[in-house]
């Protein structure tokens, strides 16, 4: 009984311990699957026409004539939609058929005139068209159907009359003709009732397709429609679905449900047809394209990340993480050095050697502190520099701060040649400083170039120290290394926390954090592969 | 190259042949000058080498005098003695108003997102220590630790990120929070941050415990969860505390997923134990008010006096951890 309960104890020990493996793999998919999924999307997606010409147009990307091409195909079929709001928008908001009434009026003034009819001729003509004006605006500003149709009716009758054939005139009879259609199936009676969802389709319409002819966009991540497929989809979405509070039961609360507009707020309208034109031929209206935006990686960005790249983060992390390694890897190496070849067990190498980590466990924010206190306030003004943080102060930040990683991964790998490598240069005659140059350092490359790599990464991952030595939010790219620079890191944290535009281009957000994952993770795998090799070579295989 | 045919060529006599290789001519004893020279070189090459290593030490010096000197101005002006014991940390008040630097709620803030987290990587750390070192097969072994390298080397923004944007939205959603940016949120990333040091610090002491002494458990009848528990988890308990600590040196020193996840509400949750709320951490108050003070206000020293703190309890912790460290050297894992 005892030994069965040790068993099962014992069983389940072995369980949980592995469970913990399974536990952190299972976390490593979770963080990593779905931001590397929508990440990549910032660059392999289905990329539309307007998305073509915003990259000709901004970036100089692309074929003008092929993109030219596609816009007069896609502009054919959008001129049908613009018609058939226009023309529901006329019977909505009159105003502009009545601004257009009152100057074909004017004009047949200026005909008469052209004309010489003058006296009381002219003044008799004059008095019926305003009449006929009159007659006609009343109609355009009622919202009493009766009314409407008897002025619109007896401001007919006079289209026969042949004072007015080849007349101006003739055109506010098309304009009459042309509201009589436009009213059938409109409840004039709540004619404001269809104002704000009007508004709302035509803010729809200009997200899918961009502005509307004629029209001048006041910013310019408004001058283009969808750009990406998914987003014209989810904009479809909000163009034919609206969101009602509905009574399911009585006395229970609302619930929301969405209803398709056309079935809802423009039922029975002559907008309504529109709706089903834009859902069935999208495809049309944005010819969408598999599109591999390789100039993510170079473009630098419009409006605050929601056109263009991370060119210039990644060429200011490269730049500054360059530079870090330049500054730490003669120091951390010939550390190393020291510390395996020269050092015994003195008091002055127990010393350093807890500085190192000590240096190691110091939080990354007070290197930041550090940096900006020391380097930016202290070493700067000394160099008659403004004080102010640039891509050198924060190379040495991240100096200071990779240091034990280098100096540790080294001592490592300098410690693990073998001791008879070493004892057969000497045997040789060659002097202490020979064998190491000759011998021991070659032999110990590779996992210094592990170290290398990996204190790579670090520097290019960190955030915390360089936000106030030498990142900056937003800026040109950097010509001097007395420039601030953007980095991946640190436009990282802005974009997901600082920056409102960024959140309306998720793509662009999770795509600039899933650049820096990359990276880093790609250098670790680098360093992870070198290591594996060289053990192997090690063991002899 | 002429191949040496004559014997003279070894005796370093002159021969015809200049291009003989030097080495061979040279006689085999050193002139005393060469030999001081090289005796000087040897030593003043050791002393530079020397010096170029110091360059750790006097980055710690350095560090500690520079972020020190700029919080002296805060001791001076403020004082100890109400910036630990208040939880008022008002520092841009209006003139008159007179501003606050109470830190007691910052470092409460520190402690619920390092303990918690804590709580959460310290078992499942020493477990995953435990499967790597005693349970797994070696291939396992092989495939287990790049993962643990990859959690180790994912950007802390990038797990700050994931924080605010994916799981802040999902705690909001369907565990019905306040609010998503709370200190279990910052905790969970932090434990996640901090298992790859305590995992590899406590593999390290418990594959040091020899392999005797686990034979002698297996020896006594003894299973495998009695000898890890009873026996090698013990015997290795130097290293397992030095892990513990790293972990914790790893939690309380991270800012950018604290800053990003922990929601930054300057309080000490009350119920004490509900870390569903906001809070905010040392490191979060450093990143987050830099920017926006301006330079040489009391404001200004005050971020740096939480530094020192920071720098404080770091070496403190690093100084324990390498006693234990120390020890488990000493004894060889035993």
């Amino acid at each position: 009984m005892k030994n069965t309960r040790r068993e099962i104890q014992d069983r389940s020990f072995t369980f949980f311990s592995s469970l913990s493996i399974v536990l952190m793999v299972g976390a490593l998919v979770i963080i990593l699957g779905p931001m590397l999924r929508r990440g990549f999307s910032a660059v392999f997606f289905q990329g539309t026409v307007e998305f073509r010409r915003m990259q000709l147009a901004q970036f100089g990307h692309g074929d003008e004539e092929a993109v030219a091409d596609e816009v007069a195909q896609v502009t054919e079929l959008r001129q049908e939609i613009y018609a058939i709001l226009n023309k529901f928008q006329a019977g909505i908001e009159p105003s502009a058929l009545i601004d257009r009434v009152r100057s074909i009026n004017r004009e047949y003034g200026q005909e008469l005139r052209g004309k010489n009819i003058v006296g009381a001729d002219y003044t008799e003509l004059r008095r019926r068209a305003r009449d006929l004006r009159d007659l006609l605006q009343d109609a355009l500003e009622s919202t009493d159907r009766e009314l409407v149709e008897a002025n619109l009716k007896s401001v007919l009758q006079h289209r026969a009359d042949p004072l007015y054939t080849d007349s101006v005139m003739a055109e506010m009879f098309v304009t009459a003709r042309q509201y009589q259609n436009v009213i059938q199936g409109i409840d004039l009676s709540h004619r404001e009732q269809y104002l704000e969802p009007l508004l709302e389709v035509k803010d729809q319409l200009r997200k899918l397709l961009g502005p509307m002819p004629g029209e001048q966009a006041p910013l310019l991540m408004e001058e283009y429609g969808a750009t990406r497929w998914d987003i014209a989809l989810e904009t479809l979405h909000d163009l034919l679905w609206q969101e009602q509070w509905v009574t399911v039961e009585a006395g229970q609360e609302l619930q929301k449900q969405l209803v398709r507009r056309e079935e809802s707020q423009f039922a029975g309208t002559s907008l309504a047809p529109m709706f089903g034109l834009a859902e069935d031929h999208l495809t049309d209206l944005l010819r969408p394209k598999r599109t591999i935006y390789w100039h993510y990686f170079t473009d630098d960005w419009k409006e605050g990340h929601f056109f263009g790249g991370v060119g210039p983060e990644i060429y200011g992390t490269l730049l500054i993480t360059l530079l870090t390694m330049l500054f730490a890897i003669p120091f951390g190496v010939i550390s190393a050095a020291f510390l395996v070849e020269c050092a015994s067990e003195h008091i002055s190498v127990k010393i350093i050697r807890i500085c190192v980590n000590t240096l190691a466990g110091v939080p990354s924010i007070v290197f930041g502190l550090f940096g900006m206190a020391f380097f930016v306030l202290f070493i700067l003004p000394n160099l008659d520099r403004k004080p102010q943080g640039c891509i050198l102060t924060a190379a040495m930040t991240l100096a200071v701060l990779v240091l034990p990683v280098i100096i540790r991964a080294s001592e490592e790998a300098i410690r693990s040649v073998p001791a008879t490598y070493r004892e057969a240069s000497l045997a040789l005659g060659a002097g202490k400083f020979r064998t190491f140059m000759t011998v021991t350092l070659p032999a110990a490359l590779p996992g210094i170039l592990t170290g290398i790599i990996l204190s790579l990464s670090r520097a290019a991952g960190e955030t915390a120290p360089i936000l106030f030595t030498g990142a900056v939010d937003m800026g040109p790219v950097p010509r001097s290394l007395f420039e601030g620079s953007r980095t991946l890191a640190t436009s990282g944290y802005y974009i997901a926390v600082g920056d409102k535009i960024g959140m309306m281009a998720p793509h662009k957000q999770y795509g600039l954090i899933t650049t820096l994952i990359v990276l880093v993770l790609g250098l670790n795998i680098l360093a992870i592969l070198l290591r594996s090799r060289m053990s192997r070579k090690l063991r002899g295989q | 190259m002429n191949h040496p045919t004559d014997i003279s060529q070894y005796r370093g006599e002159k021969t015809a042949s200049v291009s003989a290789s030097a080495e061979f001519n040279r006689p085999l004893l050193l002139t005393p000058g060469e030999d001081l020279r090289g005796y000087l070189v040897g030593h003043g090459g050791r002393i530079f080498l020397f010096l170029m290593t110091c360059i750790s030490v006097l980055s710690v010096l350095l560090i500690f005098i520079f972020v020190i000197r700029e919080a002296l101005p805060f001791l001076r002006e403020q004082g100890l003695r109400d910036s630990i014991t208040s939880r008022n940390w008002y520092p841009e008040r209006a003139e008159g108003a007179g501003a606050e630097f109470g830190m007691l709620a910052l470092f409460a803030g520190s402690m619920y997102v390092t303990l918690a987290s804590l709580i959460l990587s310290v078992p499942i750390g020493l477990s995953a220590a435990v499967f790597l070192s005693d349970i797994a097969p070696f291939w396992l072994r092989q495939v287990s630790k790049p993962i643990i390298e990859i959690l180790a080397a994912i950007p802390s923004v990038a797990y700050g990120f994931f924080a605010i944007l994916v799981l802040a939205p999902y705690m909001q959603k369907y565990w019905n929070f306040d609010t998503g940016a709370n200190a279990l949120n910052a905790s969970l990333i932090l434990s996640l941050m901090a298992l790859p040091t305590i995992i590899s610090v406590a593999e390290d002491s418990l594959s040091a415990v020899g392999r005797e002494i686990r034979e002698a458990s297996y020896g006594l009848g003894a299973t495998r969860c009695e000898t890890m528990l009873k026996v090698v988890m013990p015997t290795a308990h130097s290293g397992i505390i030095a892990a513990v600590i790293l972990g914790m040196m790893r939690a309380i020193g991270e800012t950018m997923v604290v800053w990003m996840a922990s929601g930054n509400a300057n309080q000490i949750p009350t119920p004490w134990w509900d870390i569903s709320q906001s809070v905010r951490t040392m490191t979060a108050t450093i990143a987050g008010e830099m920017g926006e003070t301006s330079q040489n206000s009391v404001h200004w020293h005050a971020l740096f006096m939480i530094g020192v703190f920071l720098l404080i309890f770091t070496f403190g912790l690093n100084m324990i951890s390498e006693y234990f460290l120390a020890r488990v050297k000493k004894s060889g894992g035993k």
